[in-house]
């Protein structure tokens, strides 16, 4: 039987992790802008250190692909997202399945120059598809999904959200493989909020690895921190179940106890006392829990609870000591320790 | 941007022949129709075949429903045969289990749920004569004329009625565009719900469009006279029992109305359920019969004729809503409850009666057809072809596609229901007609409501006649700036302004204050000579300005 042919949109190396992993079950085709990179993988198979599969095939025809395949995986960087779609629109139909891999949110006004955000301007990911393209049947992937574990074929699972079961099944149908386990969700709200919001929580984790703090301090920021993730979902109109599997408390449990995270590394290296600036010039790649740190803070006026987001803006905007940071969160009140479970929806 | 008209006199029909209209043809041939309705419950009710066990049960449970329901809610308009026919599933079933094998009980339970399909079937189809849409077509302008203008009862002017209905009675939309669409494809209308008046008004509206008939469901409780309910039978209307709730006969339903729609029989509903308790626009709309329309499409693209189908909503701006004060305090007693208010007060006896009460001082009313769209809530251009948002052209027939294949996927079309409700609610707001009657009475309750800010709805709801009186110089600066907000909405097409508002304020607050629900035992509102404006029902000042209450107007009081 013929395989299925499937593509992803993105070279970074979350994007190559799975392209590998859907080269299991289909043929692939993997969208890169420069046309370098197309050459590079196609000849010597291989890119950002990661072996690349041989069903997978480098292009960058938009047109093609669309034509080809009526699944992608659009893996890009929030900040360029937009720009994508605007290219990638006139291509696609009501027919094609979307299913993105992007934890970030898309704010339609610059926050640099912004006090405050409406919730109209911040849109997730599946919500500026459904705004940009004509496609309906969006979802999104999120869980602990390191790439460089992934690229290893190291055991792993993902969930795949999407209001629509059948985005579910054809993502599931996809990705599932002995090496990689996929989940459903119809939460998918919840599950693209979580996947953004666990950004933030691995800069403080790798802040506490930073300062030498061990196993208990991080253990209260996880639990703490995902209470604070399901005020702001739940504020938002999402549910608290999406924060209580694979991209909630899963992602978290791997984002803030790895190096290889990229927010982590920046909390790590801001308190080893090295500038922001500096750090974000080394990684290369997007740190998008910096920018979700001020998206969090323009977006208090909606009520939720989030102290430590308020340190974090502190501590990376406004130039507070790490340790007036801290301060600033064991002296606040405390409250019941499943307040999140209780906490009504408004 | 839709090019939106008036019009002043009924359109000739867009398919002259009635013959060819798809309601004839459909209606023509009960059983045929009766059959393909009863293949689709069958189809899509798989739940009650899942095995023998479960269709027993089912059936047993829709015996004893039934006959509660006969027993604890009897309603004249109840069919006098139906106690019979139930006793006597009653007994089939009993007989079944005393003297059949497993294979007999499963043909009996089989038989039974034929006999069941088709005494809903029967009850509920409707029927299309041309003789009563001849005679409706022309005598209900002039009775309808009747009804809403407060002439003296001088025979001369009787014949002159009709001309100055089209004065109280306006008629606006993309009247061009919709009937263009009739030419290719088939037109759902989905109005607002306020009043019982609403579905008379309507019919006369389509029928001025020049559309060929609609199809509609009808709630039991109207088919009390004989004559009448005949009538109404032959116009199309198909009877709805909101009394019965299981899921066999809400599946009988939704059926009914997918074969009407795939025979391209023009269809009604009303997608907010029942009327607007609160006079608020609706904010959710019940999304059942609604599914229909999705449904009706995939079948269409599957059996090859893919002809489509056009969602049109309305909305049914009154000055004055005949039964408010009724609703009003339902929605006080009962806020957030689903509860229907058609109860065997609201015969059709009862809504003539109703209705001939209006006769005096009737304001007028607007009827707005927002701009067509396609069942994904795509807009549609003037060939029927649709484009998203973001002016893409799509086919419809890609929504239903996977993996090149047109596939049917109950719960991605109940996903894609929800998304065209969305775009409906939508519509409503942007094509709510701003009275002036609306206007005033907004601008009143939230001036009396900023007064007590601190007070509860149901506190200022029970405020003192001499709390509530405001001073004309008071209302005059508060009107302005709320008329300024709404010229400003109206730029960005997301209201429509009626031509009261281009009044001078002062004269805008007159007539205002005059249409509102100007035909109450209490008025609404007044002004006195001594420039003071005041209300005798609080709970009415609230129904009217309930109109306006999504558009963000409270921060200009």
């Amino acid at each position: 039987m013929r395989m299925k042919k499937v593509a992803v949109i993105g070279t970074g190396n979350f994007g190559l992790a799975l392209a590998n992993l859907l080269a299991i079950n289909n043929e692939v085709f993997i969208y890169a802008r420069r046309e370098e990179i197309v050459e590079k993988i196609n000849e010597k198979r291989e890119h950002k250190g990661q072996a690349i599969h041989e069903r997978v095939t480098a292009v960058n025809d938009f047109e093609l692909i669309t034509k080809e395949c009526k699944l992608i995986f659009p893996i890009v960087p929030s900040s360029n997202f937009k720009e994508m779609l605007i290219q990638l629109s006139p291509y696609l139909t009501p027919e094609h399945i979307l299913i993105h891999g992007t934890k970030g949110l898309h704010i339609e006004v610059d926050i640099n120059s912004v006090t405050q955000l409406d919730k109209s301007e911040v849109l997730t990911m599946s919500e500026l598809i459904l705004k940009q393209t004509s496609v309906v049947r969006v979802g999104c992937i999120a869980g602990p999904n390191l790439a460089k574990e992934l690229s290893e074929k190291q055991i792993g699972g993902t969930v795949v959200a999407s209001r629509f079961n059948e985005v579910i099944v054809e993502g599931k149908k996809a990705l599932n493989s002995n090496v990689f386990r996929v989940y459903g969700s119809n939460e998918v709200l919840g599950v693209e909020l979580a996947s953004v919001l666990k950004n933030y929580i691995a800069i403080a984790a790798g802040m506490l690895e930073g300062i030498g703090y061990g196993d208990n301090s991080k253990a209260l920021l996880i639990t703490r921190g995902m209470a604070e993730m399901v005020f702001f979902g739940k504020a938002f109109g999402a549910s608290e179940k999406a924060f209580m599997g694979l991209a909630g408390i899963g992602d978290l449990m791997a984002t803030c106890n790895s190096k290889l995270s990229r927010n982590f590394r920046v909390g790590y290296q801001l308190a080893k006392g090295q500038k922001l600036s500096d750090i974000l010039s080394d990684l290369n790649e997007v740190a998008e829990g910096i920018k979700t740190i001020k998206v969090v803070k323009l977006l208090a006026g909606y009520g939720f609870n989030s102290p430590l987001a308020d340190a974090l803006y502190k501590i990376v905007y406004e130039d507070w000591e790490l340790k007036q940071g801290m301060d600033y969160l064991m002296n606040l009140p405390v409250s019941d320790d499943t307040d999140f479970f209780s906490h009504k929806d408004s | 941007m839709p090019t939106r008209k008036t019009i002043k006199k009924p359109l000739p029909s867009v398919v002259k022949n009635m013959d060819e209209w798809p309601i004839y043809k459909a209606y023509e041939n009960p059983d045929l129709f009766l059959k393909k309705v009863k293949e689709l419950v069958k189809k899509n009710a798989s739940w009650i075949l899942k095995d023998d066990v479960t269709l027993r049960n089912e059936i047993k449970n829709i015996v004893y429903q039934e006959k509660m329901r006969l027993s604890k809610t009897p309603w004249k308009s109840d069919n006098p045969k139906e106690k019979l026919f139930w006793s006597d599933i009653k007994k089939q079933i009993r007989n079944s289990k005393a003297t059949s094998s497993e294979n007999r009980t499963k043909e009996v339970d089989e038989r039974i749920l034929n006999q069941i399909l088709d005494f809903y079937g029967t009850e509920m189809i409707a029927d299309f004569k041309i003789s009563s849409f001849k005679f409706a077509q022309n005598a209900l302008p002039y009775i309808y004329s009747r009804l809403i203008n407060s002439f003296p009862q001088i025979v001369y002017r009787l014949f002159s009625s009709v001309d100055k209905l089209y004065d109280r009675m306006k008629i606006m939309g993309d009247i061009d565009h919709i009937r263009n669409l009739q030419k290719i494809g088939t037109v759902v209308v989905v109005p607002t719900h306020y009043s019982n008046l609403d579905s008379p008004t309507i019919g006369l509206s389509l029928n001025n469009l020049g559309l060929s008939a609609f199809t509609y469901g009808a709630g039991v409780n109207l088919f009390t006279i004989k004559s009448l309910s005949r009538f109404m039978h032959n116009l199309g209307a198909y009877k709805v029992d909101r009394r019965r709730k299981h899921r066999l006969y809400i599946e009988t339903l939704k059926s009914y109305s997918t074969i009407a729609l795939t025979q391209d029989v023009n269809s009604l509903f009303y997608p907010g359920g029942s009327r607007s308790h609160s006079g608020k626009l609706e904010n959710k709309l019940k999304l059942g019969l609604l599914g229909t329309v999705i449904d009706a499409q995939r079948m269409n693209l599957q059996n090859g004729n893919g002809k489509k189908i056009f969602i049109i909503p309305v909305t049914l701006n009154y000055h004055y809503v005949l039964e408010a004060k009724k609703l009003i305090e339902h929605y006080l007693k009962d806020e957030g409850k689903e509860n229907y208010l058609e109860d065997e007060n609201t015969t059709s006896f009862g809504l003539i009666k109703r209705a001939y009460k209006v006769i005096t001082s009737n304001p007028g009313m607007t009827i707005s057809f927002a701009p067509a769209i396609d069942v994904f809530g795509n807009n549609v251009n003037e060939n029927g072809e649709s484009y998203t948002s973001i002016g893409q052209k799509v086919e419809v027939a890609d929504y239903f596609k996977l993996n090149g294949k047109l596939v049917k996927d109950l719960q991605r079309d109940s996903q894609y229901t929800q998304i065209l409700g969305e775009r409906i609610l939508q519509e409503y707001k942007e094509n709510t007609v701003v009275l002036s009657s609306n206007l005033v009475a907004f601008v009143a309750f939230q001036i009396i409501r900023k007064r007590f800010s601190q007070f509860s709805i149901f506190e200022i709801l029970s405020l003192p006649k001499d709390e509530t009186t405001i001073q004309v110089e008071e209302f005059i600066p508060v009107l302005g700036r709320v008329k300024e907000e709404l010229i400003a909405i109206e730029k960005e097409n997301k209201i429509i302004l009626s031509a009261d508002l281009e009044l001078e304020l002062e004269e805008l607050m007159k007539v205002g204050i005059n249409k509102v629900g100007s035909s109450h035992p209490k008025y609404v509102l007044r002004e006195n000579k001594k420039g003071e404006i005041s209300t005798q029902s609080m709970k009415l000042l609230y129904y009217y300005h309930n109109k306006l209450t999504s558009y963000g107007l409270e921060k200009y009081i």
